[in-house]
């Protein structure tokens, strides 16, 4: 670090609103040279409003940004571009059917390589002498979609480091890496921080916080709680200025926790194929008991999707057969699934698991509308409808102006708390969960953990799949590792070590 | 500098303005195309406004016009509702009116209580079937359903056609050789001559009350039936209907046959309450199927306003047709019902968004500097 | 041998095949900049009636007139792309009511009828029309000569159009970023690429080639100016592109096999093949159903080649 030039970056009072929102509050916010800065903040703090608008994506409503002590303005994001700022997005920005080569030179323009023709053999040759460099290796050739999750974050890096940026912006990097492959970005960071290029590392993990940074800035609703130096602080202190109290999160207590040993689902060597037809799931088999939680950890794209909807009937096997309660489904058939009595909570809340311009009562029925007392003869009952509106709502304090207001403008906690309600009063006998907690807010974290675990003691047996192995170490009794549409093995939680998961999520062991 | 926000909730008095704000700008903009092309455009709507709804009359043959309007402005309502783009209304009308005089002629001399009710069957089966082939392929092949079933718009002409014209068919009047050399259908009895209801010197066809029966099941379908929610759901999600265990193919076939048959009740409607005969040449000059879409896109998709809807571009066409001439050239219907539904689709913009105008944030005005190169 | 059945109906395939590609080629460029656009058949019938007005008033010598009239055929049917455009990239209307909308106002009973009507275009003969090439004088030959050197100047033009839409697509820069941009428009924006001017600009290159693909029916295949007279080419375009995989060296592929279907009827009649007209007529509409058909069975190959955001907005700063 040099303190004694200007500093790479300096964000003066910026605030911006949306509509409703006040996602940014009056910010300051500065990062030296060479300095690996971490910005902490819950979903929703105004981490990613803050760094869309430092690269050109997003414009102030007040406020000023400047680079190494010079003013700057950025229309476009090609303007933050040509300053030197890249950003590393959470949800890729690649083309997923353009090779590697492709992507990097998307949009580009510099001296050696602006032409208006591709000249993909001096593009090769410069993607080859960066990854050298910075020892990510990486095909050219590749198109996206073949790469593990990890190899296009590399991808998404490398374009940055193409580009010539002198400030990397990293938007929640780790979370679908493995623990052994955020460690190996760590050191790559680390490397690149010693070019004195900057970097920036936005996260809400308290841990990843310590481990890489050299100084921390905190954001909460909107505004900047405070910047110190990651030597002189702990994660007790960062989670207080993160969240504003004290945080214990709801985790399961210790014990064998099975008390009935009734099997609520089995898969016996199961297979099926993806979205493209390809294999994505290979011979599975597992048990989940009533009352049981078990975790499936993985690395996302590794099967999650597929075992998921092979079990709640959206997707056909190819092989084996799923049995929920002691019977067999047919499969390929929601409906059979629902009325069995499989709950299923999706990774794509707004668009799969409500109908985004329903109202919030509509879609509390979306199962329910066939039976009475919501419908009778095929016909509904208005009335009912929102009389169970009004009671799921107050049940599970569910935050929307009226029933009637569509369900896209809810918050994504709100939004989750509608599905929960609605899968957990149809009173399943076996709950599949993805990402269940995925970019919600701590309070909601927590709401949604406590339901998940008051529902097992219920004797609901739950599938639950994240890819967030904190989440599964606090909640499940038993945790299942997918690879490569694999099972890799099965653990108990007590006998289970971060080490050891992670191996197995990378297929190493 | 102008931006766009997403409004928090619909604005409900744009819901009206909407649509009445599009059909002035319309006719702003077809006048401005009619003084470019030497005509004189406060004169030229006087007269369509006169022919259209105020002349002796005109009301009456409005809502002729209007019929077929409102039923296949309900077609399209009853598809795109659904996310499901029925853009065959053309073919499925011209179809309920095969269908609709086919039966009228075989059951000539039956009573009008026997024989009317039989067309409009005929109408809804006719139009249903024609609209389920391309229902069908969407929901089973994943084919297009925009294209097949505007395709079969053309196939549906040239059948009609085939009838009258290159045939000697059923529908065909053979009797007499003025009508072998001249090709024409067969007239139906008087006994198929729908009703019409007098109502303030107005007659409103038999067929435009069907309409608001239809329009009320309608909205009855979409607002308080199993069927209709699912419909809703498929509509707005097809992943999240899926995930809800909806079957969502046989809802889509279900919905094009609804649309269809609605469709071809219009069909029917033109046989028994204007032509009483089949006459493709007409029919197909007419476009009321395509002209559905504008009513339909135009009333938002809602059942009542499309009644509404149906009545105003009624007038609008029944001028349209009844001007035609040198000072009146034929296409500008058809482009004025183009401009309407451009306006309408701007001004949907304003129910959903809030377009502000604010000044650049200030501090930022400076011209953009880059790293490095002082 | 020149007159053999198959010969005589793959000349005219090419000939019929060739505003069918034009329009095509064009709707593949602003489908790939994720933009659908449903007002092909409108915007082809404004390019034929404008280019036919074009060469009924403009003088001069008759190449000249013909070209003049080619760009204003496609100047015409830009503009009248633009308003597709201006509502569904700036105001982001849906793209499918927009594009009905197009062909309603501009379509057979819309603009392009007044257009004629005004001009009182109808029954004129043309004063000039594009006549077939005879290429190095090698029209004779057999086979090939008829069906490949024996054509006229605008489909020679429609090859070469092929031949740098390729080269476009895949071997330039803005290329690389129109495909992006309708591949995934989030990313291209990040990368500096203009998501909004790229959509323009191919929404009105779309509208600039059909109308030339319009103007081949007013100006060859049937000099003169007829109300509808594409009857219904614009939409076969429109599904020629699904069938092409939104590749251009299968557009061509496709459009002569569309050819061929709209050419048949009138090859077989002047063969005294007896069967309604209406048969042959509606046969290239039942086909291209059925060509559709047979492509999207095998829906996960048609995924591969649509552009992942085609029929989306794009909206940058929404939450």
């Amino acid at each position: 670090m040099e303190a004694d030039k200007p500093p790479a970056v300096t964000m003066r009072g910026i605030t911006k609103r949306f509509p409703g929102v006040l996602a940014n509050d009056g910010i300051d916010f500065e990062v030296l040279r060479g300095e690996i800065h971490a910005l902490l903040g819950e979903n929703g703090a105004g981490k990613s409003t803050l760094s869309n608008i430092l690269t050109g994506l997003y414009r102030p409503d007040e406020g000023e940004i400047l680079l190494h002590g010079k003013p700057v303005s950025f229309p476009a994001p090609r303007d933050a571009i040509e300053a030197g700022v890249g950003m590393v997005h959470q949800h890729f920005r690649l083309a997923a059917s353009f090779t590697v080569a492709e992507n990097l030179v998307l949009g580009h323009r510099d001296a050696a390589d602006r032409g208006l023709l591709l000249e993909p053999r001096v593009v090769e040759g410069r993607i080859a002498d960066l990854s050298r460099r910075y020892r990510m290796p990486v095909n050219p050739r590749a198109r996206i979609w073949q790469l593990s999750v990890g190899e296009q974050q590399r991808v998404e890096i490398l374009k940055v480091l193409y580009r010539g940026a002198r400030i990397l912006i990293l938007d929640e990097p780790t979370s679908q890496l493995t623990p052994q492959e955020a460690e190996q970005l760590f050191q790559t960071l680390r490397l690149i921080a010693a070019e004195q290029r900057t970097i920036i590392f936005i996260s809400h993990k308290l841990e990843e916080v310590m481990a890489v940074s050299n100084r921390v800035t905190v954001l909460r609703r909107g505004k900047v709680i405070g910047t110190v130096m990651t030597g002189n602080t702990n994660t007790r202190e960062l989670a207080r200025m993160m969240v504003g109290r004290e945080v214990v999160f709801t985790k399961k207590k210790e014990g064998p926790a099975q008390a009935e040993r009734q099997v609520a689902l089995e898969l016996r060597r199961v297979s099926a194929n993806g979205e493209l037809g390809t294999p994505a799931l290979h011979d599975i088999n597992l048990q989940v008991h009533a009352g049981e939680i078990v975790g499936v950890a993985g690395v996302a794209g590794n099967g999650q999707r597929e075992l998921a909807e092979v079990i709640t009937g959206l997707r056909r096997r190819t092989a084996g057969s799923v049995i929920v309660t002691g019977r067999q489904i047919r499969g390929g058939d929601p409906l059979e699934a629902i009325r069995r009595g499989v709950a299923y909570i999706p990774d794509d809340r707004l668009g799969t698991g409500v109908a985004p311009s329903l109202s919030v009562a509509e879609n509390l029925v979306l199962k329910a509308f066939r039976r009475p007392p919501i419908s009778t003869q095929g016909l509904l009952h208005p009335g009912r409808i929102r009389t169970n509106a009004v009671d799921l709502m107050q049940r599970f304090s569910i935050g929307a102006s009226s029933p009637q207001v569509p369900a896209r403008q809810l918050s994504g906690g709100n939004i989750q708390k509608v599905l929960l309600a609605r899968e957990l009063s149809s009173r399943p006998l076996l709950l599949v969960a993805s990402s269940p907690t995925s970019g919600l807010d701590v309070g909601a974290t927590d709401i949604v953990r406590g339901l998940l675990l008051e529902t097992a003691g219920r004797g609901v047996g739950i599938l639950l799949i994240s890819e967030d192995l904190d989440e599964i170490l606090a909640l499940a009794d038993r945790i299942a590792v997918l690879y490569d549409g694999r099972i890799r093995g099965v653990v108990e939680r007590q006998d289970a070590h971060v080490e050891e998961l992670g191996l197995m999520m990378a297929g190493a062991a | 500098m102008i931006r766009i926000e997403r409004r928090l909730t619909e604005a409900r008095w744009l819901v009206v303005a909407v649509p009445a704000g599009s059909l002035l700008a319309a006719a702003f903009l077809s006048g401005i195309i009619l003084a470019l092309t030497g005509h004189d455009p406060i004169g030229t709507w006087a007269r369509l406004l006169d022919r259209g709804f105020l002349a002796e009359g005109a009301m009456s043959a409005t809502f002729v016009t209007a019929t077929p309007l409102l039923l296949t402005g309900l077609a399209a309502a009853a598809a795109f509702r659904m996310q499901t783009w029925n853009i065959g209304a053309e073919g499925q009308l011209y179809l309920g009116a095969v269908g609709a005089s086919g039966i009228g002629i075989a059951l000539h001399d039956q009573s009008p209580v026997l024989i009317i009710p039989a067309m409009v069957i005929a109408g809804i089966v006719t139009g249903a079937a024609w609209a389920a082939i391309p229902g069908v392929l969407r929901a089973y092949t994943r084919t297009n359903e925009i294209i097949t079933s505007l395709m079969l718009n053309y196939v549906a002409g040239l059948l009609m056609t085939y009838l009258i014209f290159d045939s000697h068919s059923y529908w065909r009047d053979l009797s007499t050789f003025t009508a072998r050399v001249f090709p024409q259908g067969k007239y139906l009895s008087d006994s198929a001559s729908w009703p019409s209801l007098g109502l303030a010197g107005i007659a409103i066809p038999f067929g435009f009350l069907l309409g608001m029966v239809a329009a009320a099941a309608l909205w009855l379908i979409y607002s308080r039936t199993r069927f209709g929610f699912e419909a809703r759901v498929i509509g707005d999600s097809r992943a999240a209907a899926h995930y809800a265990g909806i079957r969502t193919r046989r809802k889509i076939v279900a919905v094009m046959a609804l649309s269809g048959a609605l469709a071809g009740i219009g069909g029917a409607s033109e046989i028994g309450d204007f032509r009483h005969v089949l006459d493709p040449r007409g029919l197909q000059q007419a476009s009321f199927g395509y002209a559905g879409i504008v009513v339909a896109a135009l009333a938002r998709l809602n059942p009542f306003a499309v009644v509404i809807v149906a009545i105003l571009l009624g007038g609008l066409s029944n001028a349209g047709f009844s001007l035609q001439g040198a000072t009146f050239p034929a296409g500008l219907v058809g482009t004025l019902q183009g401009l309407i539904l451009f306006c309408a689709l701007a001004g949907e913009l304003l129910v959903h968004y809030r377009i502000r105008f604010v000044r650049r944030a200030a501090p930022l005005a400076r011209a953009p500097e880059k790293f490095g190169a002082a | 041998m020149n007159n053999t059945i198959l010969v005589v109906i793959a000349a005219s395939a090419i000939s019929y095949g060739t505003p069918l590609l034009f329009a095509a080629l064009g709707e593949l460029l602003a489908e790939r900049s994720g933009v659908l656009n449903l007002g092909v058949e409108g915007m082809m019938l404004m390019g034929a009636v404008s280019g036919f007005w074009a060469v009924q008033t403009i003088g001069g010598p008759g190449w000249v007139v013909l070209l003049v009239a080619v760009l204003v055929a496609a100047l015409v049917a830009a503009a009248t792309s633009l308003i597709h455009a201006v509502l569904t990239i700036s105001l982001r209307a849906s793209q499918i009511v927009s594009g009905l909308a197009l062909t309603i106002f501009a379509g057979a009973s819309g603009l392009s009828s007044y257009v004629g009507h005004v001009a009182s275009l109808g029954g004129q003969p043309a004063r000039h029309e594009f006549a077939a090439i005879d290429v190095l004088g090698l029209k004779d030959l057999p086979i090939i000569g008829p069906i490949l050197l024996h054509q006229n100047a605008l489909t020679y033009l429609s090859w070469a159009l092929v031949a740098v839409a390729l080269f476009y697509l895949y071997r330039t820069r803005p290329g690389l970023h129109l495909r992006a941009v309708g591949e995934s428009p989030a990313t291209a924006d990040a990368m500096g690429v203009n998501v909004t001017v790229y959509r323009y600009v191919h929404v009105m290159l779309g509208g600039a080639l059909a109308g030339i693909g319009g103007a081949f029916f007013s100006l060859a295949i049937t000099p003169g100016w007829l109300d509808g007279m594409t009857s219904g080419a614009g939409w076969i375009a429109i599904a020629l592109v699904i069938f092409a995989f939104w590749r251009p060296e299968l557009a061509l592929v496709g459009a002569y096999l569309f050819g061929a279907f709209s050419s048949l009827g009138f090859t077989l009649q002047t063969r005294q093949v007896h069967l309604p007209p209406e048969v042959f007529s509606s046969l290239p509409y039942l086909m291209t159903i059925v060509v559709l058909v047979l492509v999207s069975t095998g829906w996960a190959r048609q995924r591969l080649g649509a552009p992942a955001s085609l029929g989306v907005p794009y909206v940058r700063e929404e939450r």
